[in-house]
């Protein structure tokens, strides 16, 4: 195998791949990265069995062949060489990949190419969907889902398409994201999976990168194909029923307060580094004024208070900084919505519409 | 697990090591005498309190057959011209502070088992302070001059033998356990020193024939394996004077646990469940006293034969709210109770234990109204005593 090709090219295309690499992995060949030098075209793919990338590389194909090469180090390598011209060449019968840039030469291991795991491709038809909507979607959506492994269909997103809309949720179980977004696509009826949110995760860095309009979707019964800028994504999906979480939104709420978004989102970013240590973040809603105040033992505390248009009996309730953040965060809006029952019920954080809803469970505060 | 691995490395090497155990005579007594010096002489015991017992006896009130644990009842049927008193337990936590923050001088490896009593391990320090009898000497002389009290020492290479011995000839005993001497020393002794040998084993192990610590050496462990379980193989390296355990200075709580030793054997399930009811409300009211939740349940159960099993599980994520316990408690007891001899014991504990976040779930909105619930009844029970109020379903004793 030979194949030229330049520094920031290699450097761009690993980046892409190396997400897939597996880092726990007791199998060496996963914690590689399979290079595939055809004729046509070079293609680097890794994968760490839950998803897998291929991206393609842009260079000039001397000899044709394929092999694996370590991930770690050869991003290291990569990043390191010259800018400029990068040739990589494995001669018959050794196994050792050379790699050569300006003076400098490295002589690699590598793994044989038959060793890597056949990638899933997915067949059958496919759909696509506007990428701009889906990736900010995911991107309001996908933070809220568990990293907590134990409930697998917790870290997963449940996403809904149709005709003219995309619809996700996620949850971790102290708080609920729901995003409804009017869509561009070509889907037959409706469709519905839990992906998980990793994988969203990472398409949504590798598509925002490109310059395509529309990310093609090829569904089959456990897996997912996304397509974006000639690079593949494929994640397995998360089997299971996922929550009805439409249950666990209150109807009705007591209390309901305007505030004004970058405000508050940074007053509770100030006041929320002195609530560590599971310290919650107080709101105090009382005569007009939004009090946010934390405490942290043998830290200090923080206070700011703020006008807002409340007439109603004191309310103070507490959250996790960070819940509470990420949820106003998400919210693209110059005035976010406040929905409360009582300090022990959730709370809801929203827009003007409906189109977006983060329900946060508080802490319960210490009298 | 790795701040054990910290401890047993900052421990000194040593061939052997050098465990001392120290003990207030009479204690709450003694103190009550510092403070009303024409107490001396006279019978004193203090007591009372929510269960109704003898906390202390002085060695007079002694003479009469009044012990600790008695039912004050029986104390005043013994002893009807004793000094009865409730005690002043502020003064006596300060005591015990005094002698704790003294024990820090000598070592690290302070570990207090009550307000009374402390373990001390010495091992390397004879290049500072000399050697250990002398320390010791030392200690038991400043108690008595900057405490006015008297205090117990056994020394020996381990918890075991160093508690025997500083119980041995109180009051103010000095009791030494050379190295290699630890079975020779307990042999003679009735078996009862030994301590977790209570009335109920001790009438078993007499009927066994065994009467002193050197008997019970006698009895092929194999066996009392067989009569106690595990705490037949647990017993057998005591008597020997064998015994692995650390000093370990108190630090954080690592579990909390109650037990309930039956009067009689119970074998009626309906009982059973009530009392382990009790025993988790006890158990759910102080882990929110100390702002914990933990995550890990156990149940123990002890068999009428002594076979004790202990059963555990671990929750998805820390609670604190009795109700969550009850149905882990009672799921466990009925999987864990195997065998169809009564009981003689019940015990339940959390381990696991974090700060409370008090951090709840959206799956479970309901948790926050019970959790409501419980600090109200402890609110009930810190004004009024833990049995002011209890559930339906839990036994009172």
């Amino acid at each position: 195998m030979k194949l030229v090709t330049s520094k920031q090219a290699l450097v761009e295309c690993l980046g892409i791949v190396n997400k897939a690499v597996s880092s726990r992995s007791s199998i060496q060949v996963l914690s590689g990265v399979l290079i595939d030098a055809r004729p046509d075209g070079i293609v680097m793919s890794a994968t760490d069995m839950e998803i897998s990338i291929k991206a393609p590389l842009a260079g000039r194909v001397d000899q044709p062949g394929s092999l694996v090469v370590p991930a770690r180090i050869a991003s290291e390598i990569a990043r390191s060489l010259p800018t400029g011209e990068v040739t990589l060449e494995q001669r018959a019968g050794e196994t050792q990949v050379e790699i050569r840039a300006g003076e400098s030469l490295f002589d690699l291991h590598s793994l044989p190419a038959v060793d890597f795991p056949q990638l899933p491709a997915p067949v059958g038809d496919g759909f696509t969907v506007g990428k701009a909507a889906f990736l900010e979607t995911v991107d309001r959506v996908a933070p809220s889902a568990s990293r907590d492994e134990t409930r697998p269909v917790l870290t997963g997103v449940l996403i809904h398409f149709n005709k003219t809309d995309v619809r996700m949720v996620a949850t971790d179980s102290y708080r609920l994201s729901v995003k409804q977004t009017p869509i561009e696509s070509s889907v037959e009826n409706t469709l519905q999976a839990i992906v998980p949110a990793r994988t969203l995760l990472e398409l949504s860095r590798i598509a925002s990168g490109v310059a395509d309009d529309t990310i093609t979707i090829v569904p089959t019964e456990n897996q997912m194909l996304f397509q974006v800028g000639g690079i593949y994504l494929i994640s397995r999906l998360i089997d299971g029923q996922f929550p009805n979480y439409r249950q666990l939104i209150p109807e009705t709420f007591d209390y309901e307060v305007a505030v004004d978004h970058d405000e508050v989102l940074e007053a509770v970013r100030r006041v929320g580094l002195l609530a560590q240590k599971n310290a919650p973040l107080r709101l105090r809603f009382a005569d007009n004024t939004l009090a946010v105040s934390a405490e942290s033992q043998d830290v200090g505390k923080a206070h700011e208070a703020m006008p807002i248009q409340y007439s109603g009996d004191a309310l103070e309730i507490g959250f996790n900084p960070e819940f509470l953040e990420a949820g106003i965060a998400a919210v693209k809006e110059p005035t976010v919505y406040l929905r409360f029952i009582s300090p022990l019920r959730p709370g809801l954080v929203k827009g003007a519409s409906d189109d977006f809803l983060y329900l946060v469970m508080p802490i319960r505060l210490s009298d | 697990m790795e701040r054990d691995d910290l401890q047993q490395s900052e421990r000194p090497r040593a061939p052997y090591r050098v465990i001392a155990h120290l003990d207030f005579d009479a204690f709450f007594a003694a103190v009550e005498e510092n403070l009303d010096p024409s107490l001396k002489g006279k019978p004193v015991i203090v007591g009372g309190g929510e269960r109704g017992v003898v906390a202390t006896a002085n060695y007079v009130a002694r003479r009469y057959g009044v012990h600790s644990a008695m039912p004050l009842r029986t104390a005043r049927r013994l002893c009807p011209h004793g000094v009865y008193l409730t005690g002043h337990h502020r003064l006596y936590s300060e005591y015990s502070k005094r002698l704790m923050d003294m024990l820090d001088e000598y070592s690290p490896l302070v570990e207090q088992v009550s307000l009374d009593e402390a373990y001390l391990d010495l091992t390397g320090t004879e290049k500072l302070f000399g050697p250990p009898v002398r320390t010791l000497r030392l200690i038991q002389k400043r108690v008595m001059d900057e405490l006015q009290l008297s205090i117990s020492v056994g020394l020996a290479t381990n918890k075991l033998v160093a508690k025997v011995a500083s119980d041995l000839r109180k009051p103010h005993g000095f009791t030494v356990v050379r190295p290699g001497e630890e079975e020779a020393f307990l042999a003679p002794l009735p078996v009862e020193r030994l301590p977790g040998v209570g009335p109920a084993l001790l009438s078993q192990l007499h009927d066994r024939g065994v009467v002193t610590v050197g008997d019970l050496v006698l009895i092929p462990p194999h066996l009392l394996r067989l009569s106690f379980g595990e705490w037949g193989e647990l017993l057998a390296h005591r008597a020997r004077g064998e015994d692995p355990r650390l000093v370990t200075p108190r630090e954080e709580v690592k579990s909390i646990s109650r037990e309930h030793t039956f009067e009689e054997d119970v074998g009626d399930a309906g009982v059973l469940e009530s009392t382990l009811i009790a025993l988790t409300e006890d158990v759910c009211r102080r882990l929110r006293h100390k702002q914990l939740e933990a995550r890990t349940v156990t149940v123990k159960i002890r068999y009428s034969d002594f076979v004790t099993h202990t059963c555990s599980h671990t929750l998805p994520r820390p609670m604190d709210v009795d109700e969550v316990f009850f149905e882990e408690v009672l799921a466990l007891f009925r999987q864990g109770r195997r065998r169809r001899y009564h009981l003689r014991l019940l015990g339940v504990g959390v381990s696991n234990l974090v700060p409370r976040a008090w951090q709840d779930d959206l799956f479970d909105q309901e948790l926050p109204l019970l959790r409501e619930l419980d600090l109200k009844l402890d609110t009930i029970r810190d004004k009024y005593g833990k049995d002011a109020i209890r559930r339906g379903a839990a036994e009172t004793r």
